[in-house]
């Protein structure tokens, strides 16, 4: 065992992150009910309360029917066909790095994530990794901890700091929220979590890696960011999977916290196992992120780049309670072959003088469909805000789809809404300009998409967008011509 | 059955085909009933007095002693009243076929044909409402190569005299090769002021090959009525349809428009305004999908809201995958003047083709302060200031309207 195979590349596609680590696994039995959660939550060592709210959400769930309304075919999930719980196998927790199973590592490394704390890049990122349903390993802990920072698995965090957790957890996304949110909250198995104490600015940029590597397992991690007055963070998700035939499912939630003053910065490269171009198989990545700006003057920034899955599902949400509270939503997603994308975000005024910014660029290529759905709504009470939303989409080709279904509501007269859409295909004379120059046509295409999201691109720290740029480049390989 | 399904006996019960769709609508709309915000395309109307269990459903035929409605303009005069079209009363022209919906049904089958049995859908609860009653109407039929230059004028005038009452009307319209005609709807009410109805009115419009319609609406209901209406329109090679539509009354008014767009080079151009105060619900909702290459829609609507109301938009652009190198513009701006007002816009695009230019804007906000500011600086009152930037508001919408005369009426009302 013990070693890292790799699947031999059949389809022909570039998914170079499609391999499977052949690591000894601790899974439970399949399928979903009360008595897995208790083993999930025993096998965890969680606290009474947590348990109890698990199963609450279960119940919940139970009653709850998934939704229908996005513009997404997919053949029915089996919730008791699935493993909710897969861990590598090892004895005892890691103390350190070095105790860390050796073929993790090399995992990790192959994904390019250097997770060893000497190999990290400059030294200015901390990584959180997440192996299936297990936070792996985290690095940077102890110079973090200098400053106050809690950087820790999300598991541990209900171990160690049990009244952060349980004063935050679920109260951006209650389990009530909705159907994915809610079986998330019944068994999810780990993520991140993060606490910024009042007026630090977090000296390095924190990191998630999800990787979805067993078979039949879902993956259900669940991030808490809480960013105390005057803080301010910046955070990076990038997941990936393995190529597989059937379709992985993968139910997250990202939650968080913005006080007073605060500012935080998330940024996802998502780039699961999108399938085949023939459409087989592929994750299913249904992801409820919401940020709640509690305190005046508070900042959040979603910047996305989703290249990945087969189908996804997610709208990265914030709620403006905080006078002059500021939301942005910057999103590239490209789907191609036959992927599927629902993708947009929720802006909610509740605060005075907010305001919030979306700019969303949406390529589709292939059979591809996609959809931008997005909320901005004014409350009553939100005097003076502001929101400017521009969404603007690509085709490539004449199978595929792109669809906007902005929904506006405005309850107050003092606000000044402003939406923009437009779709447009990449003009002969582009392409016949940089022909003319000598630049081949997929060169061509990738110059101009490259241009057309470079709005959002921007808006990524320095290492993500270089991967991103790459990213939009391979994923859009094959589509012309 | 609620109070909008009834067992009433009506003309042609005794031919099949006319029985079956009546059944088939009656079973649609039960089956979805009145739609609740969970009902994605009726998500920001709510309908909830609709419930009551008091509707009539015809009147005794009375011949309603209010004023005629005056036109300023020269016009074909056609009555309706309380949902009932009066012969008697209207002006027909001659050289176009003229006839109640019902003997078009039972007489001519060449034409029922047209009648459109998929409006007979859950997405469409009213108009399978209305079709559950399918009998009152009119069929309009012009010509091929005939220019009618005089509007034809649909008035309703509505007044219930207090009794709840339900009027589907059903027109068929059909606007045949290299033809051209106008179309003016005008619904209103005088005298009973609380006057409660549901006018439940589906046009089906026709318009074939180089043929031309422009079609203007005033809908000014009583305010205490509903008002729901769907426009049908299939527009064949190089047709075009042209509308605009005022909505100023009723307690909640949707003026829906579905334009299929066919054939090459067809063309749709939906416009509308909307103004209110009060507790009233207006509502726009377009569908224009483009079936076909080189077809082209814009669609400009500008609301004001003022009280308690609520103004919705839902606008739509479809672009079927062989729809190439088509054109679709839609834009929404709406004025705010309350704290309590508000609006709620949801514009789509639902693209499927890559060859396509498609781009929609949706804007809201209040008064200018400093144009405001500007006139009254310069003496005018602070009332007429405001008169006069809605006006100006508006005005972009309502010139969009080709013929004079009618854009002129139109500005009239729109105060």
């Amino acid at each position: 065992m013990n070693k890292i195979t790799e699947i031999a590349d059949e389809s022909g596609d570039k998914y170079k992150y499609g391999f499977v680590t052949d690591i000894e696994a601790d899974t439970i039995p399949k399928g979903l009910n009360a008595d897995i959660i208790r083993l999930i939550s025993a096998k965890k060592g969680e606290p009474e309360w947590l348990l109890e709210w698990r199963l609450k959400a279960f119940e919940f769930w139970q009653g709850m029917t998934e939704p229908t309304w996005a513009k997404l075919v997919y053949d029915k999930i089996d919730y008791q066909d699935l493993y909710y719980y897969s861990a590598p196998k090892q004895k005892v927790a890691p103390k350190s790095l070095d105790e860390v199973d050796k073929s993790l590592l090399e995992t990790y490394d192959k994904l390019g994530i250097p997770l060893k704390e000497q190999e990290i890049l400059a030294g200015v990122v901390a990584v959180d990794a997440v192996f299936d349903s297990v936070s792996v390993a985290t690095t940077y802990r102890a110079k973090l901890a200098e400053k106050g920072i809690i950087f820790c698995s999300i598991s541990e965090a209900v171990k160690e700091h049990p009244d952060l957790v349980r004063r935050y957890l679920g109260s951006v996304v209650p389990y009530t929220d909705n159907f994915f949110a809610c079986l998330n909250s019944a068994v999810f198995t780990d993520g991140s979590f993060v606490y910024i104490p009042k007026g630090i600015r977090c000296p390095m940029e924190l990191s998630t890696y999800f990787r979805i590597n067993a078979k039949n397992t879902g993956q259900f991690e669940r991030t808490l960011i809480i960013a105390d007055d005057e803080s301010y963070v910046s955070y990076l998700e990038g997941c990936t999977a393995p190529q597989r035939d059937e379709n992985q499912l993968h139910a997250a939630i990202v939650e968080i916290v913005v006080l007073k003053d605060a500012e935080v910065k998330y940024s996802t490269v998502q780039n699961w196992y999108p399938g085949d171009k023939d459409g087989n198989g592929g994750v299913y990545n249904f992801v409820t992120k919401r940020a709640a700006c509690r305190g005046d003057n508070s900042k959040i920034s979603w910047t996305q780049v989703e290249t990945g899955s087969a189908v996804t599902w997610k709208y990265p949400s914030c709620v403006l309670q905080g006078n002059n509270s500021v939301g942005e939503f910057y999103s590239v997603a490209i789907t191609n072959n036959h992927q599927q994308a629902d993708t947009g975000t929720k802006m909610i005024h509740i605060g005075r003088n907010t305001s919030s910014k979306i700019i969303s660029k949406g390529i589709s290529a292939g059979f591809s469909n996609q959809t931008y759905r997005g909320l901005v709504r004014v409350s009553p009470g939100a005097q003076n805000a502001r929101n400017y939303s521009q969404c603007d989409s690509l085709l490539i080709g004449r199978t595929c789809g792109s669809h906007t279904v902005p929904y506006i509501e405005n309850r107050n007269k003092t606000a000044k809404i402003e939406h923009e859409a437009t779709t447009s295909k990449i003009s002969d004379e582009q392409l016949f300009y940089c022909q003319q120059r000598g630049i081949g046509e997929e060169e061509a295409v990738s110059l101009i998409v490259n241009g057309f999201c470079k709005e959002v691109m921007q808006h990524l720290p320095m290492e993500f967008a270089i991967e991103a740029a790459k990213l939009i480049n391979i994923s859009l390989e094959g589509s012309v011509g | 059955m609620t109070g909008l399904l009834q067992h009433i006996s009506l003309p042609g019960d005794e031919i099949p085909w006319l029985h079956e769709i009546r059944t088939n609508g009656k079973n649609v709309f039960a089956s979805v009933g009145i739609p609740t915000a969970k009902n994605e395309a009726w998500k920001y109307t709510r309908l909830r007095e609709l419930n009551a269990d008091d509707f009539v459903i015809s009147l005794p035929q009375q011949n309603l002693s209010a004023p005629q409605a005056e036109l300023p303009f020269d016009a074909y005069k056609i009555y309706f009243e309380n949902g009932i079209f009066n012969p008697a009363m209207s002006e027909l022209p001659q050289g176009i076929e003229i006839l109640p919906l019902i003997e078009v049904i039972m007489f001519h089958p060449q034409y029922r044909q047209l009648i459109n049995t998929q409006l007979i859908e859950k997405r469409f609860p009213f108009s399978a409402l209305n079709v559950a009653y399918l009998n009152e109407g009119i069929f309009i039929h012009i010509d091929s190569r005939v220019e009618i230059k005089k509007p034809l004028a649909l008035i309703y005038h509505t007044d219930t005299r207090g009794q709840n009452l339900l009027c589907n009307i059903h027109n068929l319209i059909v606007v045949e090769e290299a033809s051209s005609a106008k179309i003016v709807e005008f619904h209103y009410y005088n005298g009973e002021v609380k006057s409660r109805y549901l006018a439940n009115i589906v046009n089906e419009i026709y318009i074939r090959r180089n043929a031309k319609l422009c079609h203007y609406k005033i809908q000014n209901e009583a305010f205490k009525a509903h008002h729901l209406a769907l426009n049908y329109v299939d527009v064949a090679e190089n047709g075009s349809y042209n509308s605009f539509c005022l909505q100023k009354g009723a307690d909640v008014s949707r003026n829906e428009t579905r334009v299929l767009l066919k054939e090459p080079k067809a063309s749709a151009e939906v416009n509308g305004a909307y103004i209110m105060n009060g507790w009233a619900t207006i509502d726009t909702t377009t569908d224009i999908e483009h079936l076909s290459s080189c077809t082209t829609s814009h669609q400009l609507i500008k609301g004001v809201v003022g009280g308690d109301a609520k103004g919705v938009f839902q606008g739509k652009i479809h672009i079927a995958p062989e729809a190439i190198q088509t054109e679709g513009t839609q834009l929404h701006k709406a004025l705010l003047l309350t704290d309590t007002a508000e609006v709620d816009v949801k514009p789509e695009l639902e693209i499927f083709a890559d060859d396509v230019k498609c781009s929609h804007g949706a804007a809201s906000g209040e008064l200018d302060e400093e144009q405001l500011f500007y006139m009254r600086s310069r003496g005018i009152s602070e009332e007429d200031a405001r008169q006069l930037l809605i006006a100006a508001y508006l005005d972009d919408a309502i010139s969009k309207i080709e013929d004079e005369k009618i854009a002129a009426w139109i500005k009239l009302w729109a105060k």
